[in-house]
């Protein structure tokens, strides 16, 4: 037992003002709920409410983190919220995310039969765990944050509860994740249990802290390196293999597909973008810390694992005629650049910047085709066919560039974000001497842009096709959607040429 | 104001013009040209109060903007102003502005106005861009778009086969220069490490042993292609198929010049053996040209090949001027100065060229615009009195470009580019005597079949003068033309710019003075006097031709470069090309297109049988992925 001294220091280390963000996220999403239910008129001011409160928290983290003195990790609740400059960056991008998130629902959910400020409530408290999952300091948190926003997500995929495809991706997410849940509890249980053994040196009084469970890993005693126990070796690849599902890398990807083409819209979005975001920042906190010492065992993982991804992400898109399948498996050839960026990190110490560029880049442009995606589906979210984007651009404008914009800056056509995103990682790449991985991912790039062009082109080439379908109405554009779309299709283009203010965002430069 | 706001505002003046051009004056020409001139007028009165008040003459670098950085490696946007760069913004923005108003009445009822006075203005934005780069990237993609605004311009009347021919040649021509010249860039950096000009010419003072011939020859490559110096010379006057603001502009005053003023940018990247191969070239560029000239009817096609000649003679300035410069006897004497004599002799003559060159340029488009777009010499005739303004001027311009003694300031930029050849080489300085020779009598030939005797076509007999917007720029190029080669006694040229344009310009004193003024002088007037004995009587015909026809078929011929350029292209290029046709068909679009298509379209359908949409499946698969690894980390799959 703790003494009483003891539990009150453990007790003044509970900085709840360290979590404000976070805990004002939540009681948006309970307000949203209570608001709602009183009043149920008041929707359309509620759901103001709610964009109106996400940005104010975006603004006030903007604020804390231009006016903060850059130091060392600010540690509270007792090694569990680990903050640094990195994770205050990605609690940026998480809240912005969800802005993009919550506006895509709206959309969405503009001419939908189903519950809008319940949708919303739900992918706040996804953010919110999002948040601290980045900031988490040891497997405590870390899987409590992961199993939250998981959870939210099983509810997020199957919200079209009159869609089958949805109900189906919900349910197969619902498997998926409670299997790969299982896996990396498994991991941490191993590892805990190992860390813990008094028999071997450098034992961790709390062995699921990182920084303990890292020293336990390094250490090295009489009979071998800790790193070569095989109860280590068995639990930290468990642990990877739960971080590799959530980043749809292969051959944990097989989920991606038919849960992206199920689920609504926004939550595709939130999926493509923010999931695999947390997913690579976590791969970072665990290898950069705990499984520091493991390079040996997990670098040849990893890079079998990129290879894969690279080859089968950029070749599973191909003939993919449904929109929402595309994404998700290109997504997995993301995933593979972003793999190889976390490899070359390994040796190049700006890599991990560049990494985050990319997620930056992928994120804006992702956003721009969901916007667009958005628009454009029909009445079954899960039936958008590339043959529905024939003669965009000149049906609206505007949606075609901001969508050939998008799909451009994601195949990494110069001079869009994207390509320069993609330069960085390979540069990174070529730096860590990782020529073969390189050379597997730019044939990558090159085979991507063919399925990307098959899509641009429908938009752009194609004539309107009058076949008496739906979804031939007049497309229904309003204001700030159109100011989202300029935004990000100028950052895009404005990023491709002029990248210094995004590359200082993410400390690259 | 600081520094970078002014050059930022004269660099982005041209280009917001071309931009707001292109949204909104494609179809409205008036306004294009608004903006056009507008922009223009802003580039001189910002250029010219940088050098008369502003700057005072210290090297301003460091104005950089960081676009890339990558570990090591960064790549800035960076303005720098030097006298090189200044004094090449003098002259295009003191050209430019005149020649646009020029513009303003030559282009008056052309149909696609908005076109043009566009292209001039994105012509400007490259321009400008190239001179103040302060390092090779950016110089080289401001210097490719000014090939391409040039090509742009020249094919101006596209529906002329003509002019689309000679677009097409010019950028073709300029390419094979610009690969030798990217090949040179690549190897300075390859070399030094560094495409900061500033501090190329550091590591090059610290490492001198490292420069090498063939990178000053590569470097020349791009300038011969540019400034048209032999054999790359024969897009130029082809490229007079443009407008003739344009051909002013571009193809006599700066961009032509532009190769000029590289070498003088870059002059410590050049050995002694590049400096004389590039001083050589110079001299039979200079000559050659001066010989074809003759045989031309073309009132522009003559302007172009003394365009060509006197280009020839900066080229071999900056030679023969580099190679004295860096003489032992001249360091002893003139010290650190020395080091600057080619450069010096160049510009000097760069800026006098620009001058009366776009003078005679416009001066011929003010008559082609008054005979109706009549361009054969022996169509027109007696408009001295016609077109009194036009002719008098267009005098002063040949006066100037004959090089007459103390009248004239082609004499004193000449007479330096004279006084170096002579001390290097006494066969050059005979060879370029002989230029000038020839020089000062086809022109006094234009002159005289132009402008005196009697009209000899319909077009001709009905010219006047053209309007004040056409002949106010000839007036003022005029003035400059006379007087800017007085630099110390007339406030023409900036005081900022006298280091460059006058201290560093090598002048002979004594009795070498009086020999060469003696020289010049005799040249000068024995050519304009024996073209006036020649060509007085002329008729239809041109008297060469009648008299001494041999002469004349030489002169004809330009050496045949354009024939055996033709027989290359058809005969070897063309076959090559046949071939190279029918792999492309065969290999690349029948087996690597068609066939990896295919390819990539079966694994496409094999990844796709993976997702069956069987959750069952999907577990043994993710199953199937920990079994992989678990035997790989247990060492039971590849060590």
């Amino acid at each position: 037992m703790p003494s009483t001294e003891e539990l009150q220091a453990l007790v003044a280390a509970n900085t709840w003002s360290a979590l404000l963000p976070e805990i004002l996220l939540g009681v948006l999403a309970l307000a949203l709920l209570a608001v709602d239910a009183f009043a149920p008129r008041r929707q359309p001011q509620t759901l103001l409410a709610a964009m109106v409160g996400q940005a104010a928290i975006l603004a006030w983290l903007l604020f804390a983190v231009f006016t903060a003195e850059a130091g060392e990790a600010r540690v509270y609740f007792a090694g569990s919220v680990v903050q640094t400059a990195l994770s205050d960056w990605m609690r940026i991008f998480f809240v912005t995310c969800s802005l993009f998130t919550t506006h895509l629902a709206l959309v969405y959910l503009r001419n939908r039969e189903y519950p809008r400020v319940e949708y919303i409530h739900v992918s706040l408290v996804v953010t919110a765990s999002f948040m601290l999952l980045v900031q988490s300091g040891n497997f405590l948190l870390f899987f409590v944050a992961l199993e939250t926003l998981t959870i939210g997500f099983y509810v997020l995929v199957a919200f079209a509860r009159t869609s089958r495809f949805s109900l189906e991706a919900g349910l197969k997410y619902l498997v998926m994740g409670g299997f790969s849940s299982g896996i990396l509890l498994f991991g941490i249980a191993l590892l805990y249990g190992v860390a813990g053994n008094p028999l071997l040196p450098a034992t961790a009084v709390d062995p699921l802290n990182f920084i303990e469970l890292g020293a336990f890993i390094g250490a090295v005693g009489i009979d071998g390196a800790n790193a070569a126990h095989p109860l280590v070796i068995a639990g930290s690849l468990l642990v990877l293999t739960g971080v590799l599902f959530k980043v749809g890398a292969v051959p944990f990807q097989i989920w991606v597909p038919d849960v992206y083409q199920g689920a609504p819209t926004p939550t595709t979005a939130a999926l493509a973008v923010a999931s695999k975001a947390g997913g690579f920042f976590v791969l970072f906190i665990l290898l950069s810390g705990p499984f520091l010492a493991l390079e040996s065992l997990l670098f040849p993982v990893l890079a079998g694992v990129t290879a894969v991804t690279l080859v089968f992400g950029n070749i599973a898109p191909l003939g993919q005629q449904n929109v929402k399948r595309i994404m998700g498996l290109s997504g997995v050839a993301h995933a593979g650049v972003l793999l190889l960026g976390m490899l070359a990190a390994y040796q190049v110490p700006w890599a991990f910047h560049a990494v985050l560029f990319y997620l930056l880049v992928y994120a804006i442009a992702s956003f721009a085709v969901f916007e667009v995606m958005a628009h454009l589906a029909p009445d079954e979210d899960a039936d958008q066919d590339i043959s529905h984007y024939r003669g965009l651009l000149k049906r609206h404008p505007l949606l075609g560039s901001a969508l050939v914009i998008g799909l451009g800056s994601l195949a990494g056509i110069p001079p869009l974000a994207g390509f320069i995103a993609k330069v960085l990682i390979f540069v990174a790449a070529f730096q860590a001497g990782l020529y073969t991985l390189l050379a597997v991912a730019i044939l990558g790039v090159v085979i991507s842009i063919y399925y990307y062009f098959g899509w641009m082109r429908a938009a752009v080439l194609r004539e309107l096709v009058d076949d008496g379908e739906s979804g031939r109405e007049p497309l229904r554009v309003t204001i700030p959607t159109k100011v989202i779309l300029v935004a990000l299709a100028l950052i895009t283009v404005v990023g491709g040429i002029f990248q210094a203010g995004l590359t200082k965002l993410v400390g690259l430069s | 104001m600081h520094l970078p706001d002014i050059l930022l505002l004269i660099l982005l003046a041209p280009l917001v013009s071309a931009g707001l051009i292109w949204l909104f004056g494609r179809r409205n020409g008036h306004l294009a040209a608004t903006l056009s001139v507008g922009a223009a007028g802003i580039i001189a009165v910002a250029s010219l109060y940088l050098l008369f008040a502003f700057w005072d003459g210290a090297v301003a670098e460091d104005m950089a903007i960081r676009w890339v950085t990558l570990g090591e490696f960064s790549l800035s946007l960076g303005f720098s102003l030097n006298m090189v760069s200044a004094t090449m913004l003098f002259v295009v923005g003191v050209v430019g502005f005149l020649i646009h108003i020029f513009s303003l009445g030559y282009m008056a009822d052309d149909a696609g106005k908005g076109r043009f006075f566009g292209g001039l203005s994105i012509f400007m934005f490259s321009m400008l861009g190239m001179v103040l780069s302060d390092n090779l990237f950016m110089i080289f993609v401001f210097w490719e778009l000014v090939g391409f605004s040039s090509y742009m311009l020249i094919g101006h009347y596209m529906k002329k086969g003509e002019a689309a021919e000679a677009s097409k040649k010019a950028f073709i021509v300029n390419r094979v220069g610009d690969f030798g010249l990217l090949i040179g860039f690549i190897i300075v950096f390859w070399t030094f490490g560094t495409t900061q000009i500033s501090e190329l010419a550091v590591a090059v003072g610290a490492e001198p042993e490292l420069l090498s011939t063939i990178m000053g020859l590569l470097l020349f490559c791009g300038v011969a292609g540019k400034s048209a110096q032999l054999p790359l010379h024969v897009w130029l006057p082809d490229a007079m198929a443009g407008p003739t603001p344009i051909s002013a502009l571009i193809h006599a005053a700066t961009m032509a010049a532009a190769g000029v003023f590289l070498v003088a940018r870059l002059p410590f990247l050049f050995t002694v053996d590049a400096l004389t191969i590039i001083a050589w070239i110079g001299v039979i560029t200079a000559l050659s040209s001066a010989i074809w000239a003759f045989a031309q009817n073309d009132i522009k096609k003559i302007l172009a090949y003394s365009t060509l000649s006197q280009l020839g003679f900066m080229v071999a300035g900056f030679g023969f001027g580099s190679l004295y410069g860096g003489s032992a006897a001249a360091i002893e004497a003139y010290g650190a100065q020395a080091a600057l004599f080619g450069v010096g002799a160049a510009l000097f003559h760069m800026t006098t060229h620009a001058f009366f060159k776009a003078l005679l340029f416009l001066g011929a488009g003010s008559v082609i615009h008054a005979c109706h777009h009549e361009q054969d010499i022996y169509k027109m005739g007696g408009l001295l009195k016609k077109m009194p303004i036009t002719g008098i001027t267009f005098a002063i311009g040949v006066i100037t470009i004959a090089a007459v003694p103390f009248v004239a300031s082609g004499f004193f930029s000449k007479d330096a580019i004279l006084y170096v050849a002579k001390l290097v080489n006494p066969v050059a300085f005979g060879l370029l005597v002989g230029a000038a020779l020839l020089t000062a009598t086809y022109m006094g030939r234009l002159f005289v079949v132009v402008f005196l005797g009697k009209p000899r076509s319909e077009a001709a007999e009905h010219a006047h003068e053209t309007s004040w917007v056409m002949w106010l720029p000839l007036a003022v190029l005029a003035f400059f033309s006379v007087f800017a080669g007085y630099v110390k006694q007339f406030p023409l040229i900036p005081a900022t710019l006298h280091p460059i344009l006058y201290d560093a310009v090598p002048h002979p004193a004594g009795s070498e003075h009086t020999l060469l003024i003696i020289i010049s002088a005799v040249a000068a007037t024995m050519g304009l006097l024996g073209a006036f004995l020649f060509y007085r009587k002329a008729d239809q015909i041109d008297p060469l031709q009648e008299k001494a026809y041999p002469l004349w078929v030489v002169a004809k011929s330009r050496f045949f470069f354009d024939e055996v350029y033709d027989a290359y292209v058809a005969k070897v290029q063309q076959r090559v090309a046949e071939v190279l046709s029918f792999l492309d068909a065969l290999l690349i679009s029948g087996l690597l297109v068609r066939g990896s298509a295919g390819l990539v379209g079966v694994f496409g359908i094999l990844a796709r049988t993976l997702h069956t949409g069987n959750v069952h499946s999907y577990v043994w698969w993710f199953f199937a992925g920990l079994f992989i690894f678990s035997l790989y980390a247990f060492g039971l799959l590849g060590g």
